[in-house]
């Protein structure tokens, strides 16, 4: 049996969201291994979501905002980018693959972009396999 | 030397509280064969003060000024100024309430600590000694991603979830702990998920750990804790330019980004 990533997305409710719809809206060709989670702002993410999410088996996992000076609450993706840099520095020390993360942004407009991000992040997924680090010492 | 400088202190101490100006000294004493944190007032037997071990006091000046201590002397070294700065930065303390008095570890303290900066920035007492690197920083970045995941998964392996770490570092200041909820947490398991629990915790400790050591010294399992937060405080410092503890910046994780770096960013 071929491996299907298991992807999450945390979707901005303003931009990446909106992206994500008028995708689906256009019928846009894009992979179906991504579910996404709906936040408010790139910023609720804490990193407690993505190191639960790769700690319970999840093969990657994206977080998508706004552009930076497009944030509907002015500042939350900027917050958002500095915990992502030191997570993925975080993860590399510990041994992850920091590849399994990614943050990125897309506009309301950005549908296109958004789905060939997706098709991206996919294909980037699989070629790094399952999820190796997932669970506890059970 | 050691005893010279304790006899110094001890004179200083009892000084500062016959002037008045500080409500108690805060300092380590022992009583009944053991030394722990104490707030020395006026009238107390100053001969009951000692410096060593080491051993962080500035959270505990948070419970001394919450005792009614309008303003206290603290008797510390680098690693609790470093702490002490990040407590004020956090509005835990305030920084007109404490007055330290700074002095520099020895060779051997620095050595047991693997401190790179082993004095205050204001030393009253002892000599500055140069910090120290441990030799395992070299091994672990060498190592490829797969033998890091196994390095860290066997050495958290270890881990019996005793809280510890937490409970002994002076920047852990949050009344409700993540590590405690249940959410994050799975409640009775030993040892607790790997990445989950240790890599939050390292997440917390990324721009405020001083590199005191406590939580290592405090693991019964050695766990290499403090080698994993040397990291992230260079990580600090080459994405930020902060360094906890040293710099007066405000915490880079909690302000919002400025000038050039909004270009970056876009």
């Amino acid at each position: 049996m071929t491996f299907e990533p298991n992807i999450l997305a945390f979707c901005c409710n303003w931009c990446s969201y909106a992206a994500a719809d008028l995708a689906g809206i256009g019928r846009m060709d894009q992979p179906t291994n991504i579910k996404i989670v709906r936040v408010m702002c790139s910023g609720r993410v804490k990193p407690e979501f993505v190191i639960k999410a790769l700690s319970d088996g999840v093969d990657g996992v994206l977080i998508l905002g706004c552009h930076i000076g497009d944030c509907h609450y002015v500042t939350g993706n900027h917050r958002t980018l500095k915990r992502f840099q030191v997570l993925e520095r975080l993860l590399e020390h510990i041994g992850i693959d920091p590849r399994r993360i990614r943050l990125d942004w897309a506009s309301a407009a950005e549908a296109e972009p958004f789905s060939n991000m997706i098709r991206e992040f996919t294909e980037q997924i699989r070629e790094l396999g399952p999820n190796p680090y997932a669970g506890s010492y059970a | 030397m050691l005893v010279l400088m304790l006899e110094d202190i001890r004179k200083l101490v009892k000084k500062t509280l016959d002037g008045g100006k500080v409500d108690g000294v805060l300092a380590l004493w022992r009583e009944n064969g053991r030394v722990g944190p104490h707030l020395f007032v006026k009238g107390d037997d100053i001969s009951t003060l000692e410096i060593d071990p080491k051993y962080n006091l500035a959270a505990v000046a948070i419970l001394a000024l919450a005792s009614g201590a309008k303003k206290i002397a603290l008797i510390g070294r680098g690693c609790d100024e470093r702490a002490l700065v990040e407590l004020f930065k956090r509005y835990q303390i305030d920084e007109n309430a404490i007055e330290f008095i700074g002095m520099a570890c020895s060779a051997e303290q620095a050595k047991f600590c693997e401190c790179d900066i082993p004095y205050p920035t204001k030393i009253q007492f002892g000599k500055k000694v140069k910090g120290v690197v441990p030799p395992e920083l070299n091994d672990v970045n060498e190592m490829s991603l797969d033998e890091r995941f196994a390095y860290w998964r066997d050495a958290f392996a270890k881990c019996v979830k005793c809280y510890g770490c937490k409970n002994a570092c002076p920047v852990c200041v949050c009344e409700e702990c993540v590590l405690e909820d249940p959410m994050w947490v799975k409640k009775g398991e030993i040892p607790p998920a790997f990445p989950m629990f240790h890599l939050i915790r390292a997440y917390h400790m990324a721009d405020r750990c001083v590199q005191c050591y406590e939580c290592e010294e405090a693991c019964p399992m050695d766990i290499p804790l403090t080698l994993l937060y040397r990291q992230l405080r260079q990580d600090m410092k080459e994405l930020f330019d902060y360094l906890p503890g040293a710099s007066d910046a405000k915490p880079p994780l909690t302000t919002v980004l400025e000038d050039e770096k909004l270009e970056e960013g876009a």
